[in-house]
């Protein structure tokens, strides 16, 4: 069943829906500019499968793991703005109001997990959790 | 004991027509064809080694799971040997893909596409593990079961231009029963899982779904107006869900259930934008429960032949759906299926 692919099931969103991840690259140039940036696809099927892509990372407990599939998501954002000379990517959990929160105002909120600061010239660096 | 082997065997060789095989092949068609085009602009990003999915790092943890779980990287190193660029392999798996989905929608080489369009996605969703979700999984299982169906369906080009027939119309209804009773695990254990959630009974599940990026189509503003129906959408779910395989067995509850059940999924295609999700569980469902059109006249007609047959061999008149010769050739039938076979053969 394996080999085959069919012995996935089905139990999304079960038996609660989680919330989701963030990433936003802080895209540093040689100027002194910042601008931010967030993981671009070019259609809404590929951009569902990104998202499933920041929720496996959220979920990862392994350091080095998690800083692999951070650093090729940033190398894709590299090859759309070659000129930048550092990319910080900021990790982030998404908060999610309840129904009575968002009556009063609440909304989705970022919450700060980890950095990676990524250059040309030196490897990646973990900053912070 | 053996009324209940028989009773067994009826229920997975039951009378069937080729029409679910025709909505499984056209939709599955749709489906891979859709997918392949959605996916056209990214497929090479997503599936490159060094891209957006991964691809090498999937790979690798595709080879602790087994050598033999196929995957893109197969072909992308037999392109290396033949001096072609990972991008322009991937670039052929992908019109491979497509081809093999119009093959599906147009019944051309059906058996052929079927293959390569279950083969190529599995690579594809294999390989691009990190990048998957349940659109995957769903197209894998219903391409697996297509390409061990009995192909060509009466409505494929295959029938009418090359009047290419399947020698054992019999299995027409294991196959469909076989894709009946893994739907009903899936749901039966997806609901299962619901109920056991909290959120699913008070709404907050809903509301989670339905304002979660990139998931948040319909305004908040909008969904909180309308509050009060989340916590029954909720608990509706999760008994249609868990209630799907006891409910759409029968004739009177089955149409109820099928339709609630594609309402369901058309819901989530439209409120959560998971419009491919959506099409393949609709497709799924209405080829494992969908009416059976027609279904006493061409079943006669498909096993009138096989009568005859049994006339002469046995002098006596079995079951239109019990074809003993043929059942021996299918090597994927359970040993359960081939006990009773025996039994059947000695009696006739």
């Amino acid at each position: 069943m394996n080999l085959a692919g069919i012995e996935a099931g089905y139990n999304y969103f079960a038996p609660n829906v989680p919330g989701g991840y963030k990433l936003v690259f802080e895209l540093h140039y040689p100027d002194g500019r910042v601008e931010y940036e967030l993981p671009s696809v070019s259609s809404h099927a590929a951009g569902l499968r990104i998202q499933g892509l920041l929720d496996g990372i959220g979920r990862i407990q392994h350091d080095v793991l998690r800083e692999h599939l951070v650093k090729t998501l940033t190398q894709s954002a590299w090859r759309e703005h070659p000129d930048v000379k550092m990319i910080r990517a900021v990790f982030g959990a998404i908060s999610l109001p309840s129904i009575t929160e968002f009556k009063h105002g609440k909304r989705a909120s970022y919450q700060f997990l980890y950095a990676y600061d990524f250059s040309l010239e030196k490897p990646a660096e973990p900053k912070d959790r | 004991m053996q009324s209940l082997r028989q009773r067994l065997f009826e229920f997975l060789f039951p009378a069937e027509t080729d029409i679910w095989l025709t909505i499984l092949r056209f939709g599955l068609g749709l489906q891979t064809t859709l997918y392949s085009l959605s996916l056209r602009r990214d497929w090479n990003e997503l599936l490159g080694g060094a891209g957006i999915g991964s691809r090498d790092l999937a790979e690798a943890l595709l080879s602790v799971e087994g050598h033999l779980v196929p995957r893109l990287g197969w072909f992308v190193a037999l392109g290396e040997h033949l001096g072609l660029r990972e991008e322009t392999v991937l670039a052929i798996a992908w019109i491979c893909l497509l081809a093999a989905g119009c093959g599906l929608l147009l019944g051309l080489a059906s058996r052929l596409s079927a293959i390569l369009a279950w083969f190529l996605h599995l690579c594809a969703a294999g390989s691009g593990g990190f990048v998957s979700y349940g659109v995957d999984n769903f197209m894998t299982i219903g391409l697996f079961y297509l390409m061990l169906s009995p192909l060509p369906d009466r409505y494929s080009l295959d029938w009418l231009l090359r009047e290419r027939r399947p020698r054992d119309p019999q299995h027409l209804g294991f196959w469909r029963r076989v894709l009946q009773l893994h739907l009903c695990v899936i749901y039966f254990f997806s609901g299962l899982t619901k109920c056991l959630g909290t959120g699913w009974w008070n709404g907050s599940s809903i509301w989670r779904a339905l304002i979660r990026p990139p998931f948040n189509v319909i305004d908040p503003e909008i969904l909180v107006r309308g509050a009060f129906v989340l916590p029954i959408v909720g608990v509706v779910i999760c008994l249609l869900e868990t209630s799907y395989p006891f409910f759409i067995w029968s004739s009177k509850t089955r149409n109820i259930w099928l339709i609630a059940i594609c309402a369901m999924h058309v819901g989530i295609g439209l409120t959560m934008g998971m419009y491919l999700f959506a099409l393949i569980m609709i497709i799924l469902n209405v080829a494992a429960f969908g009416p059976r059109f027609g279904l006493r006249k061409a079943a006669n007609r498909l096993t009138s032949g096989y009568r005859k047959r049994t006339h002469k061999l046995a002098g006596t008149e079995h079951s239109f759906h019990c074809a003993p010769s043929s059942v021996h050739t299918s090597l994927l039938i359970s040993t359960v299926a081939t006990s009773v076979l025996r039994i059947r053969s000695t009696k006739g």
